[in-house]
C-alpha cells in the first residue's frame, strides 16, 4: 500500500476549510432569505411593520427605487428612514458623469432621468453639481421624452407630457378571444401585467403631484417640449404612427357600450390579477396596478392598496455597494430560484437546516389554476418565481426546487409530500415546451408575441426575450436536465425534441453563451447524452476551452458552474476541475478570517441573472459563496484533491 | 409408482433411453404439457420425459400472472387446488392508473361473457415448485432435475428422434423419442440447437421487489400504473397463513440501463417513485430502501414468434415466441399451447405403438393453431406497451384514447379485456377494436384537458402523431387478421411443416 502523501492532509483541510467558509456564508443568505417563520406566515395579512432588515437575493437596477420614492407621494406608505435609505441606494449607484449606467455599462437615459427625479423628489437640490450632471447627460441623450414607456408614463401621470405622446392602446383589445393575435393573453404575463394598468392610468387619465421634471425634458426655442417618435423609423412605423393618431381621433367619438364593456373587463382582470402575496407579477406590475386602483376609486384603507403595498415591502431589503448596504426596492419577494439553490447547498452539505427547508419549498408549489395554463395543457403544480405568489408558474424557478427535492435524503419525513409535487412538476415542465423543442420559462408563446412585432418603440416588453435568447437555452436546459433526472430519456420525442432544440441553438449562438449557460448545458448534456454525442462533445470542449491561466473561468461564481459542469462530464475530477477548486479554494483562503459572511460573499462576487421586463439583468449577490460551496462539495465527494 | 426424482447429490438414478415424449423445461408450459399428455393417455402406455437445469426452479424471477383462460386449463389438469393451497390469488381483472392522479379504470374478468370470473397470480418459485410436484404423482411422468440439453439428435431427413443431456457431475447420456417438446424459456436452448431462426430483441429489463399488503384500491387485481418511463405492476402472489398478500412489483426499466448495482436503488426512487400514487409510493420506496443485495431483474425480451414446429420438435411457451409481460399473457399462451398439443395426443391416443404418439400432422395442426393466437397476444402486448409507455405523441394520444374508450361503458372494457386475456380472438372483434381506439385517439387529441385555448398546431400535432401510429399499426393489423383466417392447409414457408 503506497505511502500517503505528506502535502495531502494539509491540502484536504484547505479544502474542508473553504467548503466550511463557503457554507456558512450560504447559511447566512439562507437567514436572509428569511426561511420559516417569516415566509411561512400567512401573506394574506396586512401587516404594515418596518422593511425588513435582511439582503436582498437578486438586486435590481435602480428604476424600481426611483419610482417607489416617486409613487410614494401618492400612497405615502414610506417611513423617512426608507426614503433616505433608497434615495442613498440611488446616488450610490450615480457614476462621476452624473449618468446611471445600464446593463451594458453605458449611460442609460431612463435611469438617469428616473434617478434624477427621484432624489429630486426625496429632497436633494436640482441644482446640487451631481443632479445638474445627471441632467446634462439626460438632455445630451435626447431629453427625458425619449427615455422609456415609464419614464414617458410618469411624465404623462406628473403632467409634463400630453397623455397623446404615449401609444395608445384600444380598451376593445381585451375583447378578443384568448386565441386571437392582439389578445393582451398573448403578450408575456410582466407586458400584461404592465399594459393592463396603463390602459386604465392613460384612460382616466392618471395625475400624481410629484415634483417637476419639466427640466429634463429637451424643449424648442419656444419652451415647447420636442414630441417624442412613438415608432421606429421606416414605412411600417410611419403607417403605425398614422393609425395610432387615427385610433385617438376615434376615441373621440362616441362608441357605444363597447368600451364601457372592454373597460369593466380591464377592471376585472385587473383586481383579478392580484396574487396571494398581495402582489401583481412582479414589483412595477404591481405599483402601476395600486395606482391604476386608485384611480379606479380605491381609497387608501382599501384591503387591496394595503395588501398590494404590504408585497411591495416586503420586496425591499438591503443591498452592499462599495461595501456598505443600502436599503433597495427588490424586483420580487424572496426569489425560489435562489432560495432553492440555498437549500440544496444545506443539503448537499448535511446540514439539517436544508432539510427543515423543504416544508416552505413544498409549500410554495402552485395548488390553484392560473393564467398560465390558457395554452399549457397541464393540471396545476410547480413553483413560481418568488415566494408567496401563485397564478403564475415559473419553469426555472421549477427546475431548481426539483434539483434541491431531487438532494433530500432518501429517508426524509417529507419524501412523500416532496414526491407528489416532483410528479405535479413533471407535468407542468413537460407542458411547457414550446413547438420548437425550446421551454417557456412563465407561459407557453411568451418569447414570440405577436405584437412585438409592431415598429413600436417599446414593442419588444410585451415579449419575454426572444426566442433564441441565452436565458431561454438556460432555462431549456434546465428543464430537460430535471426531465432526465425523473427518468425521461432521449427515447421520448419530447426529449428528443429539446435535445435537437438545444443542438441547433449551440451550432447558431455557441459565441455568445455566458458560463452559466454552458455549466447548464453541460449538466443537461451529461444526463441525457452518451460521451459520443454531438452536443456533449461540443459544450465539453467549449467548457474546457474558457479555463484560464489562473485555472479560473472568469469570475469565482463562473468558475463554480464551471467546476460543476466538468464534474458532471467526467467520472471524476480531472486536472482542470481540479485547477479550478484549487483557484475557489484560494480565493477562500485569502479572505480575512473575521470578514463578515456579507463581505466575504461581496468579496466573492455574485452573478447576472435574468430580470424582469424593464428590469432585465439582476445581480445575484449570493451567487459566489452559494456557487463555491456546491462545487467544492460535489468535488471532495468525487475524490478530488486540490 | 413414484417418479425417479435426481438430484446434484443424486448421480445413479437416469432416464431411460427412450421415450414417447420428452419434454425440455419444467417450468409452466413445461410441467403443463407434461400433465396434459398424461392426462390424454388414459391407459397410461405412454413414456414422457421432463427435465430441467435447475433443482427446484428457475433463480430469475419470472411470469406469475394467468388470466381465466390460463386458469381453466390449469383447473382441467389438476393444478388449481394445488397452486390454491400453496398460497395462490384468485385475481379479479386489471386496473390502469393514468398517472398517480389521473384517470382509473378496472376492467374485470367478470364482465367477459363464457369465461371464469377470475384468474390466478402465484409466486413464480411457488408456481413451478407446486406444479413440479403434482407432474411427479403421474406414473407416466418421469421428471429429472439438474439435467440440461447439449445436443439433438437428428435422424434421417434431418427428423429429431431425441437428446443427449448432461446430468449432474457431467453424466452425459442420450434419450430417443419420438417427439421432443422445447418448453426452455424465452433463451430456448433446444431453439438453438434445432437452428430454428429468430429475431430475439432485447428490450429492457425488468426489476421485481415483492411487498407485503400493499395499499392499493383494488388488493386482488393486476395494477397498472403508468406515468413514469415504463408501466409499473402490482399484483398479489401469495395469500400466506394470516391472509395477508404479498405483492410483486415490476418495474419497467430501458434496454440500456441508466443505472447499475448501488446507484440502481437511487435510480429507481427518483424516477419511479414519484410517479405512483400515495401511499403505496412509501410502501414501494421503503422496499427498496431496506432491500439489500442486487434486485431482482429480468431481461424483457421480444420474441417474433418463430417457426413452432420441426419434424419430430416442438416449441412451446415463451420458446415459442414472447413479447413484453405488460399484458402477462406469456403463462396463459403456455398452457394454451400445452392444451394444445394434448388436444393432438387425445386424437391419436389409439395410435398403434410402432407410429408415433403425435406425428406431423398433429404437430401441424399444433402449429396452424399457435400461429392464430400467438401472434394476436405479440401484437396487442407490444402496442399496448407502447402506448402504455407514451414515448411519443402517437403513443400518447392512444392512451388517452384508451381511457375515454373504456369510461364509454362495461361493453367497451369487456371487449378490451377479452382480447387483452386471450379470451377472444376473432379477427372482426380485434380490427373493430383497433378501428374504435383509432377514432378515440383522434377525438382526444383535439380536446385539451387542462389548457383553455391549446393552440390548434399543438392539437395537430396530437393528431398527426395519433394517425401516424395508428397507421404505423395498419401491417401488424393485416398480419394479425391474416394469422385467423388463414386456413390450415395452406402451407407455409420455409419448412416442411
Amino acid at each position: 500500500m503506497p505511502a500517503p502523501s505528506l502535502t495531502r492532509v494539509p491540502t484536504e483541510g484547505r479544502l474542508r476549510a473553504a467548503i466550511t467558509r463557503a457554507s456558512a456564508a450560504t447559511a447566512w443568505w439562507r437567514e436572509q432569505a428569511a426561511l420559516g417563520p417569516a415566509l411561512a406566515r400567512p401573506i394574506a395579512t396586512t401587516t404594515t411593520s418596518p422593511a425588513p432588515a435582511g439582503h436582498l437575493l437578486t438586486v435590481p437596477d435602480i428604476g424600481l427605487s426611483c419610482e417607489i420614492l416617486l409613487a410614494d407621494r401618492l400612497f405615502h406608505d414610506l417611513a423617512p428612514a426608507e426614503r433616505q435609505g433608497l434615495a442613498g441606494w440611488i446616488r450610490a449607484n450615480q457614476q462621476p458623469s452624473g449618468a446611471w449606467l445600464d446593463d451594458a455599462g453605458g449611460p442609460d437615459l431612463s435611469r438617469t432621468a428616473l434617478g434624477w427625479w427621484a432624489l429630486v423628489e426625496s429632497g436633494d437640490d436640482p441644482e446640487a453639481e451631481h443632479l445638474v450632471r445627471a441632467r446634462r447627460i439626460v438632455h445630451e441623450l435626447g431629453g427625458a421624452q425619449r427615455g422609456s414607456i415609464e419614464v414617458r408614463l410618469w411624465l404623462a401621470m406628473a403632467g409634463h407630457m400630453p397623455w397623446a405622446w404615449l401609444p395608445t392602446m384600444p380598451a376593445e383589445l381585451w375583447l378578443l378571444p384568448t386565441l386571437a393575435w392582439l389578445s393582451p393573453s398573448r403578450v408575456s404575463p410582466w407586458a400584461r401585467g404592465v399594459m393592463t394598468p396603463y390602459l386604465l392610468l392613460s384612460r382616466a387619465p392618471a395625475k400624481v403631484h410629484v415634483s417637476s421634471a419639466a427640466s429634463l425634458l429637451l424643449t424648442r426655442p419656444d419652451g415647447e417640449p420636442i414630441l417624442p417618435r412613438l415608432v421606429q423609423p421606416g414605412l411600417g412605423g410611419d403607417l403605425l404612427q398614422a393609425f395610432d393618431q387615427s385610433v385617438k381621433l376615434i376615441r373621440k367619438l362616441p362608441r357605444g357600450p363597447i368600451l364601457g364593456v372592454a373597460l369593466a373587463r380591464v377592471q376585472r382582470w385587473l383586481i383579478g390579477a392580484q396574487q396571494n402575496h398581495g402582489g401583481w407579477f412582479s414589483v412595477r406590475p404591481t405599483l402601476l396596478s395600486l395606482i391604476a386602483l386608485r384611480v379606479m376609486g380605491a381609497n387608501y384603507d382599501d384591503p387591496r392598496i394595503v395588501r398590494g403595498l404590504s408585497y411591495l415591502r416586503r420586496a425591499r431589503g438591503l443591498a452592499r455597494l462599495h461595501g456598505r448596504p443600502h436599503l433597495v426596492q427588490g424586483l420580487t419577494c424572496p426569489p425560489l430560484a435562489t432560495v432553492a439553490r440555498l437549500v440544496r447547498v444545506a443539503l448537499a452539505a448535511s446540514d439539517p437546516a436544508g432539510e427543515a427547508a423543504i416544508p416552505f419549498l413544498l409549500a410554495e408549489e402552485i395548488r390553484q389554476s392560473g393564467e398560465w395554463q390558457l395554452r399549457t395543457n397541464a393540471p396545476a403544480g410547480g413553483w413560481p418565481c418568488e415566494a408567496g405568489a401563485d397564478k403564475y408558474v415559473d419553469t426555472h424557478s421549477t427546475c431548481a426546487v426539483l434539483d434541491a427535492l431531487l438532494a433530500l435524503p432518501k429517508d426524509s419525513g417529507h419524501q412523500s409530500q416532496a414526491r407528489a409535487a416532483m410528479r405535479r412538476a413533471v407535468e407542468v415542465l413537460l407542458a411547457m415546451q414550446e413547438p420548437d423543442g425550446g421551454f417557456a420559462r412563465f407561459e407557453r408563446g411568451e418569447s414570440e408575441v405577436f405584437m412585438a412585432r409592431f415598429p413600436l418603440r417599446d414593442a419588444q416588453i410585451l415579449a419575454a426575450g426572444s426566442p433564441t435568447d441565452p436565458a431561454r437555452v438556460c432555462v431549456s436546459a434546465a428543464a430537460l436536465r430535471q426531465l432526465a433526472r425523473l427518468g425521461f430519456q432521449a427515447d421520448d420525442d419530447r426529449i428528443a425534441r429539446g435535445l435537437q432544440w438545444l443542438w441547433q441553438r449551440v451550432t447558431v449562438d455557441f459565441a455568445g453563451f455566458d458560463l452559466g449557460t454552458l455549466a447548464e448545458l453541460a449538466l443537461c448534456s451529461a444526463t441525457l447524452c452518451p460521451p459520443t454525442h454531438p452536443l456533449r462533445q461540443t459544450v465539453e470542449r467549449q467548457l474546457r476551452g474558457r479555463q484560464r491561466e489562473d485555472g479560473s473561468f472568469g469570475a469565482p461564481i463562473d468558475t463554480a458552474l464551471a467546476m460543476q459542469g466538468l464534474m458532471a462530464l467526467e467520472p471524476r475530477p480531472c486536472i482542470q476541475t481540479q485547477r479550478a477548486a484549487r483557484h475557489l479554494v484560494q480565493l477562500l483562503d485569502s479572505a480575512p478570517a473575521e470578514l463578515a459572511q456579507a463581505a466575504l460573499s461581496e468579496r466573492l462576487g455574485g452573478a447576472w441573472t435574468a430580470g424582469l421586463g424593464l428590469s432585465r439583468l439582476c445581480q445575484d449577490p449570493s451567487g459566489g459563496v452559494r456557487e463555491a460551496a456546491l462545487a467544492l462539495t460535489r468535488f471532495a465527494e468525487q475524490g478530488g484533491q486540490l | 409408482m413414484t417418479a425417479p426424482i435426481a438430484t446434484s447429490s443424486d448421480v445413479t438414478v437416469q432416464p431411460d433411453g427412450r421415450y414417447d415424449v420428452i419434454i425440455i423445461g419444467a417450468g409452466i408450459a413445461g410441467c403443463a404439457a407434461a400433465q396434459a399428455l398424461a392426462l390424454a393417455d388414459p391407459s397410461g402406455r405412454r413414456k414422457i420425459l421432463l427435465i430441467d437445469r435447475h433443482p427446484g426452479s428457475s433463480p430469475r424471477f419470472a411470469g406469475e400472472f394467468i388470466h381465466p383462460r390460463g386458469a381453466q386449463i390449469l383447473a382441467d389438469l389438476g393444478f388449481y387446488a394445488a397452486l390454491k393451497a400453496a398460497g395462490a390469488v384468485d385475481v379479479d381483472g386489471f386496473t390502469v392508473l393514468e398517472r398517480a392522479e389521473g384517470r382509473y379504470v378496472e376492467l374485470p374478468y367478470g364482465e367477459i361473457p363464457g369465461q371464469r370470473t377470475q384468474g390466478l397470480a402465484a409466486h413464480h418459485k411457488s408456481l413451478v415448485r407446486t406444479m413440479r410436484q403434482v407432474v411427479r404423482e403421474r406414473p407416466q411422468v418421469d421428471l429429472f432435475e439438474g439435467w440440461s440439453i447439449h445436443d439433438l439428435l437428428r435422424g434421417s431427413g434431418d427428423r429429431i428422434h431425441g437428446v443427449a443431456l448432461t446430468g449432474p457431475n457431467g453424466l452425459q447420456v442420450k434419450v430417443h423419442a419420438d417427439l421432443v417438446i422445447g418448453a426452455d424459456g424465452k433463451a430456448s436452448q433446444v431453439r438453438k440447437l434445432a437452428g430454428i431462426p429468430e429475431q430475439r430483441q432485447t428490450v429492457g429489463f425488468t426489476v421485481g421487489l415483492e411487498l407485503r399488503n400493499a395499499k392499493l384500491p383494488a388488493p386482488t387485481w393486476g395494477n397498472i400504473i403508468l406515468g413514469a418511463w415504463g408501466p409499473v405492476l402490482v399484483y398479489p402472489i401469495i395469500r400466506d397463513a394470516d391472509g395477508d398478500l404479498v405483492y410483486r412489483v415490476t418495474l419497467d426499466l430501458p434496454a440500456n440501463l441508466p443505472a447499475k448495482g448501488a446507484r440502481l436503488a437511487e435510480f429507481l426512487l427518483e424516477t419511479f417513485v414519484p410517479f405512483l400514487p400515495h401511499p403505496l409510493a412509501d410502501q414501494i420506496a421503503e422496499a427498496i430502501t431496506s432491500h439489500r443485495g442486487p434486485f431482482e431483474m429480468a431481461p424483457t425480451v421480444n420474441l417474433p414468434a418463430p417457426t413452432a414446429v420441426q419434424p419430430g420438435l416442438a416449441l412451446i411457451g415463451d420458446a415459442g415466441g414472447c413479447s413484453h409481460p405488460i399484458t402477462a399473457s406469456g403463462m396463459t399462451m403456455g398452457l394454451r399451447d400445452a392444451e394444445c398439443l394434448a388436444e393432438e395426443a387425445r386424437r391419436r391416443v389409439d395410435a398403434p405403438n410402432h407410429e408415433a404418439w403425435l406425428d406431423d400432422s398433429s404437430l401441424r395442426r399444433y402449429r396452424a393453431e399457435h400461429d392464430r393466437y400467438v401472434p394476436t397476444r405479440q401484437a396487442l402486448a407490444d402496442a399496448i406497451y407502447e402506448v402504455f409507455r407514451g414515448g411519443n405523441e402517437g403513443a400518447r394520444a392512444i392512451q388517452r384514447a384508451l381511457f375515454d374508450y373504456w369510461a364509454s361503458g362495461p361493453t367497451a372494457r369487456a371487449r378490451s379485456m377479452a382480447l387483452l386475456s386471450c379470451a377472444e380472438g376473432r379477427p372482426q372483434v380485434f380490427l373493430s377494436e383497433y378501428l374504435k381506439a383509432a377514432r378515440y385517439a383522434i377525438e382526444s387529441s383535439l380536446v385539451a384537458r387542462h389548457a383553455a385555448h391549446l393552440p390548434t398546431r399543438d392539437r395537430l400535432r396530437q393528431v398527426s402523431g395519433a394517425m401516424q401510429l395508428a397507421s404505423n399499426k395498419l401491417g401488424l393489423v393485416a398480419q394479425v387478421m391474416w394469422a385467423q383466417v388463414r386456413p390450415a392447409w395452406l402451407p407455409h414457408d420455409r419448412t416442411f411443416l
